[in-house]
């Protein structure tokens, strides 16, 4: 045990010295907000991805539920994910870019005014503070339950590294350790797949033992199972998480955003965004599939798992020699530091630029930004903790998050999705569609008593549409120069523009009024087109085996 | 309202290539030192199980090198610019 500690204790040192040694080129707040615009695209996938995984989302929550509930937990990785990513990187991310924002609310605040600018950024960051506090306990609880480390004092050592190279070196230094996060995961964790498979026969070696010899369902290996199954209805995950949480939550959550936004041109920031679905549906075999054979290692063993939530550390714990044990505890630390680090930056950004600087303090000293963005680092981080030992009580903050998110997902959906496709759009349509929305959520989850995520999701993005475009038709319509280039149509307006404008070009034609947007023509190996068509395609594969 | 000088994009991407390379090249070699490789002294450590450790090790090892000599290059070419 104590080798694998030194490696632990290695990771983090080497993170701490890195951040620190990393914020000596952080100058102003495009350095350190938007990471001196520099990223390119293979950073934004591993840092997209690594974002995404964390003990809450990722290793702990969601192998204990493919523990429990078996793979219907790979829909996230095999089919909304990828799903989710591509569609973002293909159609949003243009948008955001072009609108020169830092923030997503900056975006909303452009299309739609300032009150809808405050109630989404306000909402964001109470969610992203408990998710910060949630991420410390979970970390802080595993430590202790697998290697016996005290809680407080891990809780703090973890709070200190991924604080001060956040606080230090801004998005820059979250995105390197993200990309090192990202490496550890995949080469540390992914050896414990091969090593089940080797041991229980293969997938058909686990499907024979689970289905043949102790007679559970089929369902149990299927990833959209049938409209009666209790945990996730196949159409509904199509219908609720698919199209309105996934694609919320790809274009709507502040981190994954900001990432793409630190691009070194919206080509990369396009291209990181797609391709981040080729590590998002390999995580699936790093704590989905192997969950799949837990249940027979326990059984082999004698191995009691209580909570289902337990169940990874204890497969790890039991199979993994020292050594390597260490590099995959590493590998688990990064999933929740990735996370926090993403979170935090994200936090100090919304605060800053969404609140300060456009209600509390205008016209300041671009220095005078860059310090308040430490300064409201620091503070996320401190308000984090006092939250962790609110957090122990688990039920509250689940409550708390799946009601967040009811609220933020779906009635985004519906006023990005008009607001974008329909310049008719206006703000009070808006601001009542979404206020709609979100009161249905609220309604339709506490009072109805609906349990199931997605069907919240779902029927608070319809109401938010129907509210919205009855209210954008009885009011008056926005003005022309406020809405343009922020919509599809003026989009798309430009790009048939610069097409034009090559063509004629290339057949010797001058042409002098016509709207500007460069294109570049990319290698075949990096066009975005090919990529995102094998991803879907292999998504496609995917789930008609394992559907 | 004045903008401070921003970093040089290019030194930026330098920086951090070099220092995920040396991350990793330390990280791989001390889980690889510190990994009892021989099944006497670490009974899990069974052939199949050596052989999945030493692939992950050096190819985190090997990635380091990767990035590490990526980043020098492209910090020389940064400073020169």
């Amino acid at each position: 045990m104590s080798s694998d500690l030194i490696i632990i204790g290695m990771y983090l040192a080497l993170m701490f010295t890195a951040g620190i040694f990393f914020s000596r080129n952080i100058k102003n707040t495009a350095d350190y907000f938007l990471a001196a615009r520099s990223a390119p695209w293979f950073w934004i996938m591993g840092s997209i991805w690594a974002t995404n995984i964390g003990f809450l989302h990722g290793y702990l929550a969601h192998g204990g539920a493919a523990y429990e509930w078996g793979l219907i937990q790979a829909n996230f990785e095999w089919f909304q994910g990828p799903f989710g990513y591509v569609l973002t990187g293909l159609f949003f991310i243009a948008f955001y870019w072009r609108a020169g924002i830092f923030t997503v609310p900056h975006f909303l605040e452009r299309r739609y005014g300032s009150g809808i600018r405050v109630i989404y950024s306000v909402a964001w960051l109470i969610f992203f503070v408990i998710t910060i506090a949630a991420e410390l306990y979970l970390g802080g609880l595993f430590l202790k339950r697998l290697i016996g480390l005290p809680f407080w004092p891990t809780v703090l050592v973890l709070t200190g590294v991924v604080g001060t190279y956040t606080l230090l070196g801004g998005l820059g230094a979250a995105i390197m350790m993200e990309f090192v996060q990202f490496v550890i995961m995949m080469l540390g964790t992914m050896p414990l797949l091969f090593i089940l498979l080797n041991m229980t026969g293969g997938f058909e070696g686990i499907k024979d033992v689970l289905i043949n010899q102790w007679h559970i369902s089929d369902q149990y290996f299927s990833v959209l199972p049938d409209n009666h199954h209790p945990y996730g209805p196949g159409p509904w995950i199509i219908m609720g998480q698919c199209f309105v949480v996934t694609i919320g939550w790809c274009a709507g959550h502040q981190s994954m955003v900001q990432r793409n936004l630190g691009a070194r041109s919206l080509y990369d920031s396009k291209l990181g965004y797609i391709v981040a679905a080729v590590p998002k549906t390999l995580g699936a075999f790093l704590y989905i599939v192997p969950m799949l054979a837990a249940p027979i290692i326990f059984a082999q063993q004698g191995i009691f798992v209580e909570k289902a939530d337990a169940a990874y550390g204890k497969l790890i714990l039991n199979l993994l020699p020292a050594g390597m044990l260490g590099l995959f505890l590493a590998g688990l630390v990064s999933a929740g530091l990735s996370s926090i680090s993403s979170v935090l930056n994200s936090s100090s950004t919304m605060v800053v630029k969404d609140l300060y600087e456009r209600f509390i303090a205008k016209g300041k000293s671009d220095h005078h930004y860059f310090v308040a963005g430490r300064i409201a680092t620091f503070g996320v981080i401190v308000v984090s903790l006092l939250l962790v030992p609110v957090v122990l009580k688990v039920s509250l903050i689940m409550w708390l998050e799946q009601t967040l998110l009811a609220i933020l997902l779906g009635p985004f959906m519906g006023i990005l999705i008009l607001g974008i496709f329909w310049r008719r759009t206006n703000t009070p349509g808006s601001l009542i569609g979404y206020l709609a929305g979100s009161a249905f959520a609220i309604w339709y989850q506490q009072i109805w008593g609906q349990n199931i995520f997605f069907k919240i999701s779902w029927w608070s993005f319809v109401v938010t549409l129907v509210v919205t475009v009855i209210t954008s038709l009885l009011t008056k319509r926005p003005q022309e120069e406020k809405v343009e280039g922020l919509t599809w149509e003026s989009d798309f307006h430009a790009k048939v523009g610069a097409i034009a404008e090559r063509r004629a070009e290339s057949s010797g034609i001058k042409i002098t009024a016509m709207p500007h947007i460069k294109i570049t023509m990319p290698p075949w190996y990096l066009n975005l087109k090919y990529w995102a068509t094998v991803i879907l395609i292999s998504q496609l594969a995917l789930l008609l085996f394992f559907g | 309202m004045e903008e401070q000088k921003g970093a040089n994009p290019k030194l930026i991407v330098a920086v951090q290539m070099t220092s995920i390379g040396i991350i990793l090249i330390i990280l791989g070699i001390t889980a690889f030192i510190l990994s009892p490789l021989d099944p006497l002294v670490n009974p899990r450590m069974t052939p199949f199980i050596r052989m999945w450790s030493i692939i992950s090790n050096s190819s985190m090892t090997i990635l380091g090198v990767l990035f590490a000599i990526g980043g020098l290059i492209r910090h020389k070419q940064a400073k020169k610019v």
